[in-house]
């Protein structure tokens, strides 16, 4: 096969894959209609301040393998709902940011700035219809360089790269990942190494089980489940659960101001000026994107800050400025974080490296339902065998490009028709998700102990929020652990026994310094900083 | 040795159905618990998956699949052993778990006296493997390289199968840097991806071979390999052991004899017949069905950790 032939193949897994029932003599394919149900899931769970894409995902994981099974048939359906889910939360974050002040995801923050505004100047429609527009470009732009960048890059580092080298770039981005996210190094730091220490427990190649402390409860380890929903999930709804407590009375919401002016359409002539600005975010936010571990937020940052100096130079006499309800400041966002989801999946798919929380889901997925080892032999392109995972990942690419097809015709609507979400109160909403995370655990792995193993690590996440150090380190450490053993483990043996197989290959030397050198650097700018 | 076992088989077989009215009789007083203990996804967890739903199917047998990894199926083997002995709890591993891995972990305090053997589904084509294009066309060619100075990666998937790769570079004079990786399939992919140079290979390669792409410089056996019969095999090699093992179902020591009975002959008969999903895959994955039942397996299993042992004492002087 041809790598043309595994693209086709990948498309054809999606609408020839199993079908779910069939409409006017037309069979209509379970992925197709999974991607839908995740896309109108992930704007309803993106519009709910508190809730967002990777609670969803999260829940939703284990429910769809326990329908779907442990076969490579169920890798389509069930990775084409949580991109889905990935999709339609990013541009339902911006619902109650614009109409009551509220992220309802963090990177919706910036949002807030003009989306607000806007409102109260009687625009509601159209700032959603802005925000739309601008998010679903970015994203397909992002979801283009992610397709026509993965597999190259897979090749490339499948060509270039040795098992010392890989051991080292696992490394590397492991320091960058210490470095880049929560703010401070150490913290990241103290994130990255007790993820590291909790993968280690049980692992190994050793016929004794490392870290078990004798007992046979650890001896099999962490379900990797059990730790990664109990530290991003169950410790977000404690230390949420705990900030309520002490706010005791409830956020209550006013509604959105009724008032409308007239001009609540999106014209032509309003797209041709909001363009700039949405091309120059959608840019910034995939080049961060494919960086593992820098978020959304950075990249919402950045645009805007982007799209203001523009904005600042170029403004007509009596049009608002940033921060006063200027669309541009909604578009220039709203492309930013947006066009990051796409490009994070880059290192994913190339190298096995989550970057963000919805990558380590789909990574999660995989792990789970097995088939599928996100890394560079994924875009193997076999002549004479069929490489069934190139197959998977084109077939995800379509998944990704229907998601956008949906997100341009349906999403706009069901986006503006999300604003009653916003109005769920948190004391419901809490619980509730701590109880569907509770039981997707126990549907999965069958046992109470990753039951109590979950409550465990959702105290240590909680620990962690309260210390303000990010968990989204020691997750991503937790994954990429038992990966950088196992490579540096094959590095060593494939090199002779070589001590310092990290250090004698320029390329791997070069990763090494580049990891010490990110870390070091990282910790003098804060240091000038303060 | 698996042609004698075949027979003994097929004699089994007909003296097991003969006098089977009690394992007839015999239902499963719950749901049946089945542990693998392969990660899921892999052609081992998918067999094992096959099979329980082919048992609900033909039986009515509640089985219900859980992945218990670990240290080469050791963990599996540990829990499966504290568990009811009635027929609701069964295992599936390789006889390699009850064999060297059992023998090389004597802090386990396991011996296969613990389990009762059910029956074994498939066998391992163990094959030395590379690919086409590394340029060796035979091993004799490959340990020329080797002593000409080239370095060799040597992959394997488990201890015992780094054991056997050592003693082969001894019996032929030449270093191997044997490679220790993650599951069958991890030793084809490197092999493909150029990590490695050569290694074991369970079954795994059978397209690969077919098609041209990788080539069988030995068999890992003590018998010729079916697909490339021409490759010496490993006591021609100097090395007095082979890599072979099979897939086995296992229940904890003291079954109940009609149970016993029930489950494996059950499980045989869908291994055997190519006309379901798990029969189907098992012949296309693992090149058809092996089947030892009963006492064969018991003295085969108890054969397996002896011979470890000796292997063990080998592979460290």
């Amino acid at each position: 096969m041809t790598p043309l032939d595994y693209v086709w193949a990948g498309v054809l897994a999606v609408f020839q894959g199993p079908e779910l029932f069939s409409l006017l003599g037309l069979p209509i394919p379970v992925t197709v209609v999974m991607i839908l149900c995740g896309f109108l899931l992930g704007i309803a769970v993106g519009a709910t301040p508190g809730l967002a894409g990777p609670i969803a995902m999260a829940i939703s994981l284990p429910i769809l393998i326990s329908i779907f099974g442990f076969t490579p048939d169920a890798l389509l359906p069930v990775m084409g709902f949580l991109i889905g889910i990935m999709k339609g939360a990013t541009i339902g974050g911006a619902v109650p940011a614009i109409l009551f002040n509220t992220p309802g995801t963090p990177d919706a923050y910036m949002t807030t700035l003009d989306g607000y505004p806007m409102t109260k100047k009687g625009q509601a429609k159209k700032a959603l219809k802005v925000a739309h527009f601008a998010s679903v470009t970015g994203d397909t732009f992002s979801d283009i360089v992610l397709i026509l960048c993965a597999p190259f890059l897979a090749i490339l580092v499948e060509a270039y790269l040795d098992l010392p080298e890989k051991t080292a770039l696992l490394i590397l981005s492991l320091s960058f990942i210490a470095a880049a996210v929560g703010g401070s190094p150490a913290k990241g730091l103290i994130s990255t190494g007790l993820g590291l220490l909790a993968a280690y427990v049980g692992t190994g190649q050793d016929f004794y089980p490392r870290l078990s402390g004798g007992t046979d409860v650890l001896a099999q380890g962490f379900p990797l489940a059990a730790a990664i929903l109990g530290v991003l999930i169950v410790g977000a709804v404690f230390h949420e659960l705990a900030l309520f407590w002490r706010e005791k009375e409830g956020t209550r919401r006013a509604g959105p101001d009724e008032a409308s002016s007239a001009d609540q359409r999106l014209r032509v002539s309003d797209i041709r000026r909001l363009m700039p600005y949405i091309s120059r975010s959608a840019l910034v936010g995939t080049a961060i994107g494919a960086l593992p571990g820098i978020g959304s937020t950075l990249a919402a940052t950045l645009g805007y800050a982007l799209g203001k100096r523009r904005h600042d130079r170029r403004k007509a006499e009596g049009d608002p400025g940033f921060g006063h309800g200027a669309p541009e400041g909604v578009a220039a966002t709203e492309a930013a974080n947006s066009s990051v989801s796409g490009a994070n999946l880059i290192p994913v798919l190339s190298l096995g490296i989550p970057g963000n929380t919805a990558a380590v889901f789909l990574i999660l997925a995989a792990e789970s339902i097995g088939g599928f080892n996100p890394g560079p032999s994924v875009f193997n392109f076999t002549v004479d065998v069929v490489n069934p995972e190139a197959v998977i990942a084109f077939g995800l690419f379509t998944c990704m490009i229907l998601a956008n097809l949906m997100n341009w015709t349906i999403g706009g609507l069901f986006m503006r028709a999300m604003g009653v979400m916003t109005r769920v109160p948190k004391q419901i909403l809490l619980p509730v998700v701590l109880i569907l995370t509770l039981t997707a655990i126990y549907v999965q792995e069958t046992n109470m102990a990753a039951v109590w193993f979950t409550l465990a690590f959702g105290l240590l996440g909680y620990g962690m929020r309260v210390l303000a150090i990010s968990p989204l380190p020691f997750v991503i450490a937790f994954i990429l652990g038992p990966k950088i053993e196992d490579s540096a483990r094959q590095a060593f043996a494939a090199t002779g026994g070589d001590a310092f197989f990290l250090l004698t290959s320029p390329v791997a030397a070069l990763f090494m310094a580049l990891s010490v050198l990110v870390i070091t650097l990282s910790t003098r700018r804060k240091k000038g900083a303060t | 040795m698996t042609s004698v076992f075949k027979t003994a088989l097929a004699a089994l077989a007909l003296a097991a159905t003969a006098t089977a009215s009690l394992a007839q009789d015999w239902a499963p007083p719950g749901p049946i618990q089945l542990m693998i203990a392969f990660r899921a996804g892999g052609g081992a967890d998918t067999q094992a998956r096959l099979i329980a739903e082919e048992l609900q199917n033909r039986h009515g047998w509640e089985v219900i699949p859980e992945n218990v990894t670990g240290r080469g199926g050791l963990n599996m083997a540990n829990e499966l052993r504290g568990a009811a002995n009635d027929g609701t709890v069964i295992g599936i591993a390789v006889t390699e778990t009850l064999g060297y891995n059992l023998a090389a972990a004597p802090d386990a305090a396991m011996s296969p006296a613990d389990f009762t053997g059910l029956t074994t589904t498939a066998g391992f084509q163990m094959g030395i493997v590379a690919r086409t294009d590394r340029g060796w066309g035979s091993f004799e060619e490959m340990i020329a390289a080797a002593q000409g100075g080239e370095t060799i990666r040597f992959g394997a998937m488990s201890p015992r199968l780094a054991d056997l790769a050592y003693l082969l570079s001894n019996a032929q004079g030449v270093d191997f840097n044997i490679v220790e990786v993650q599951g069958g399939r991890a030793v084809m992919d490197g092999v493909n991806a150029g990590d490695l140079d050569v290694g074991f290979m369970a079954g795994i390669q059978r397209a690969g071979v077919a098609a041209g792409d990788l080539v069988n410089l030995a068999s890992g056996l003590d018998v010729p390999l079916v697909q490339s019969p021409d490759a010496p095999v490993l006591p021609d090699l100097g090395v007095p052991f082979h890599a072979g093992g099979e897939f086995v179902f296992l229940a904890p020591a003291g079954l109940d004899p009609a149970a016993r009975e029930a489950i494996a002959m059950a499980i045989a008969e869908i291994v055997q017949d190519e006309g379901n999903p798990a029969g189907e895959m098992i012949s296309r994955a693992f090149g058809g069905s092996t089947v030892i039942l009963g006492d064969d397996l018991t003295a085969h299993l108890q054969a397996q950790y002896d011979q470890a042992g000796e292997l063990l004492a080998a592979a460290s002087e």
